[in-house]
């Protein structure tokens, strides 16, 4: 397991080295006159010219990146070209949001998506219907769009939550809840129609064996069977999708912590990129990129504890 | 399985509850009438006093320190601050400003004249947007405590008003150099800047500063400005009742805005229209002969496109100046009254006759709806448009005379001074192919020194060659707007896109 675990982390620090070096080199070249952008269009050509200097970016790229690398190992992600604000300050302060939006997604897609696709594959009928047209639903309706009318419904018009901001749970947990429950809503949509899709099928597969017409041959409650026996091998593909879904979610993050003004990665990661702010895009791929492999580290563990072959292979 | 309402958020809460964390602030407030929430479309580039930017992120500066003057509501007159007199020598090179006594930073520092001195010198050797306007300052020294003396190249008559800008702002020399001096600023401004409860590029705190010298004019105990660079989520928090007060950046949301209780306050501040740089015809000939750019200003039919692009909100205009000034002339708006059979003409006479093609830039930050009108328009007369898209890059791409004309809405300052120095004087920022003119020239140095009345006519005359040459091909004036609630009071600032913070105050 062990061995398992340090193949994995050696597989995420050259897939870091990757992104960061893809990263780097597409905000060099796409990134324009930063000095200029971080100006303004009243600032002369001089000053211009003299914010390029301090930012060291009359170095050739090479050398540029050789020093962002160089710190980057040390810890050091440097500062916000645009805010001065330092990269990992930036990163900290906004990461737990992006994650409790995320998480609560990724718990509601999980509980939703179990209870659906299990009541689908087992009851049929108009529950399975029902199933498969929140699913069709859920993958027509862009995540954007149902943002803005979760906006306009709950928080508008019933007045239940806010429409927008960031409250931290501990600053007024009724606050927190009245911020992050339309965004983990709309980040979840898609999710759910995808996971209850593949744990209905994957329910249904596993009814088909063998071993759970045994089950059942011997009296022991359908109830049981399909909790203890089936869903325990339903789960590995459905955990697959998940894994896919974490990184769906990240990216889905970016649209809705912009609807609902939500200070998270997401929202940063757009007012950067659009910048050309590379210290702090840089940091968010580091950030990101690391997230994505702890995420995908601990499906593989979860797989293999709930089936042992996954484990040995 | 019944789900009430209650059920439902106790469900969803205690299920998002083991995903809480702490960090970040709210931008959701309770409103009560000693706090303030306000939006903004833009967050500080920095809060280092040395750099920082004015327009809208005037707000931020204006909230942690005390310039050495204030800007008054016509944006043109100055006001006392740090600075209570002030007084120039005969030839306006020499400034003598006296300062108020008992002031102290935010971190107990106190104010003084050599402070001030230092500020301002800061300001010129740094990397403000704003560094060009005090471009002639020569030296700032204190005479005493609270004696500064300033010394200029030559005449500026916009210094003062510079003053009450970016650039007189007063930063506190024990945060000079500190590592957190650009998100962590030490004025002895109205308010201080919560740097826990902030979330930088989001959400800014401020609290009532207890040691500010003028604690009667502070009308609100927090202070908080949220940054919205997307129009939806802007109108959410404005229907949500989550904001009291807020700059529009997007006025087809306005409807819905108004619809919620707010009250627009407009002002016409800018000028949008063609920018035709290049008046000597460097990057195309055409361009440099005064008949072709007549030629562009007949072509245009500003009154349809202040209808379609400007959503009819703003005033036709064929002017840069306001019409405060003393350099408007009205009849002037009408001078390029839209006729394409006189821009054929133009043409044919410059020897055109066949046409001519011109590349315009292209940018997301521009509206969309020009395009085609302005395509269809200039090429009804023979002007064939190939647009370029310029993706991010589009001021330096301008600045970086790639373009001999552009799109652009520019600000008419109230000061004439300082709109001259931005868009008209051989090495203003937005003059991008520094096109000299003996004529303007001249008038420039009238401007510079002369007499008030002197300056009035020579500023009038500018005005009038300016437009007779066609240096630019103004369309109309857009109204920009800051919303207000029911509580909340505002008095427009004519120089500046955002109010003065101290115009905001509680409906009484």
């Amino acid at each position: 397991m062990l061995t398992f675990i340090g193949r994995r982390l050696l597989t995420g620090v050259a897939l870091l080295a990757a992104i960061t070096t893809f990263g780097f080199t597409l905000l060099y070249f796409g990134g324009g006159d930063i000095a200029r952008k971080i100006l303004g269009e009243n600032a002369d050509q001089q000053t211009v010219a003299l914010k390029a200097q301090q930012l060291g970016l009359d170095r050739p790229v090479l050398v540029q990146y050789g020093d962002w690398i160089s710190h980057a190992v040390r810890g050091d992600l440097g500062a916000s070209w645009f805010s001065g604000q330092p990269v990992l300050d930036a990163i900290g302060s906004r990461l737990s949001v992006t994650l409790s939006l995320v998480t609560g997604a990724i718990i509601l897609i999980a509980v939703i998506s179990v209870v659906l696709g299990v009541l689908a594959a087992t009851r049929r009928g108009w529950v399975d219907r029902i199933a498969q047209l929140l699913a069709i639903v859920g993958h027509a309706i862009p995540g954007f769009l149902f943002a803005v009318g979760l906006v306009l419904v709950f928080a508008l018009t019933l007045g239940w939550f806010d429409p927008t901001g960031y409250v931290p749970f501990l600053d007024s947990p009724t606050g927190w809840a009245k911020t992050v429950t339309l965004p983990v809503i709309a980040l979840a949509l898609g999710g759910i129609a995808s996971v209850t899709q593949q744990v209905r099928g994957s329910v249904i597969d596993a009814l088909r064996n063998d071993y759970v017409r045994t089950l059942r041959s011997r009296g022991i409650p359908a109830r049981r069977v399909v909790l203890k026996h089936v869903l325990r091998n339903a789960a590995g593909p459905a955990l697959a999708v998940l894994a896919v879904y974490f990184v769906g979610l990240l990216g889905g993050a970016v649209i809705v912590e912009q609807v609902f003004a939500i200070p998270g990665l997401g929202q940063v990661a757009v007012q950067a990129t659009t910048q050309g702010d590379i210290p702090l895009v840089m940091g968010l791929l580091v950030a990101t990129g690391i997230l994505v492999i702890i995420f995908n580290l601990l499906v593989d563990l979860a797989q293999g504890w709930l089936n042992p072959k996954v484990r040995l292979s | 399985m019944r789900f009430t309402k209650a059920g439902l958020a106790v469900t969803l809460t205690a299920g998002l509850a083991l995903t809480g964390c702490a960090s970040g602030s709210g931008s959701s407030t309770s409103q009560t009438s000693k706090n303030i929430t306000l939006g903004n479309i833009l967050a500080p580039a920095t809060f280092e006093a040395r750099n920082m930017n004015w327009g809208n992120q005037s707000v931020y500066a204006q909230a942690v320190y005390d310039g050495l003057l204030k800007p008054a509501p016509n944006g043109k007159d100055v006001q006392p601050s740090l600075a209570t007199k002030w007084e120039y020598n005969t030839n306006k090179t020499v400034l003598t400003l006296t300062l108020r006594d008992g002031v102290v930073f935010s971190d107990g520092t106190p104010f003084t004249a050599e402070v001030a001195a230092q500020n301002l010198l800061r300001f010129r050797d740094g990397t403000s947007p704003q560094k060009s306007k005090v471009a002639d300052l020569a030296d700032a020294k204190a005479k005493d405590k609270t004696t500064l003396e300033i010394t200029l190249k030559q005449a500026n008559p916009a210094f003062l008003i510079y003053l009450a800008q970016a650039a007189g702002l007063q930063e506190s020399p024990a945060a000079f150099g500190k590592a957190d001096a650009q998100t962590n600023p030490v004025g002895s401004g109205p308010y201080t800047l919560n740097t826990s409860q902030t979330v930088v590029g989001t959400s800014y705190k401020f609290e009532k500063n207890p040691k500010y010298w003028d604690a009667n004019s502070v009308k609100y105990d927090t202070l908080t400005v949220n940054v919205y660079t997307d129009a939806t989520s802007e109108l959410n928090a404005l229907r949500g009742k989550q904001l009291d007060a807020a700059a529009v950046a997007d006025n087809s949301i306005l409807p819905q805005v108004e619809a919620a209780g707010f009250k627009s306050n407009g002002q016409n501040l800018n000028f949008a229209g063609l920018l035709l740089f290049d008046r000597a015809g460097k990057s195309n000939p055409a361009l440099g002969n005064v008949k072709v750019r007549q030629a562009i200003n007949y072509a245009v039919d500003a009154a349809a496109l202040l209808k379609v692009v400007g959503l009819g909100r703003g005033e036709a205009t064929g002017q840069v100046f306001r019409p405060e000034s003393p350099a408007y002339e009205g009849t002037l708006n009408s001078t390029y009254k839209f006729d394409p059979d006189k821009a054929r003409k133009l043409l044919a006479d410059a020897g055109y006759a066949s046409g001519l093609e011109l590349t315009v830039p292209t940018a997301a930050l521009f509206p969309k709806s020009l395009w085609p009108l302005l395509q269809q328009q200039l090429g009804d007369v023979g002007i064939k448009v190939k647009y370029v898209d310029t993706g991010t890059n589009t001021i330096a791409d301008l600045q970086a005379q790639k373009y001999g004309l552009s799109y652009f809405t520019l600000q008419r300052d109230a000061n004439d001074w300082q709109l001259i120095s931005n868009m008209i004087a051989p090495n203003a920022t937005w003059n991008t192919f520094k096109y000299q003119d003996p004529n303007v020239d001249a008038l420039l140095a009238t401007i510079r020194t002369g007499s008030e009345a002197d300056s009035a006519a020579a500023l009038k005359k500018l005005n009038e060659y300016v437009v007779d040459q066609a240096w630019f091909a103004p369309w109309y004036a857009p109204t920009n707007y800051f919303v207000t609630n029911a509580g909340t009071s505002v008095e427009l600032n004519q120089g500046n896109v955002w109010p003065n913070l101290w115009n905001i105050t509680p409906k009484a």
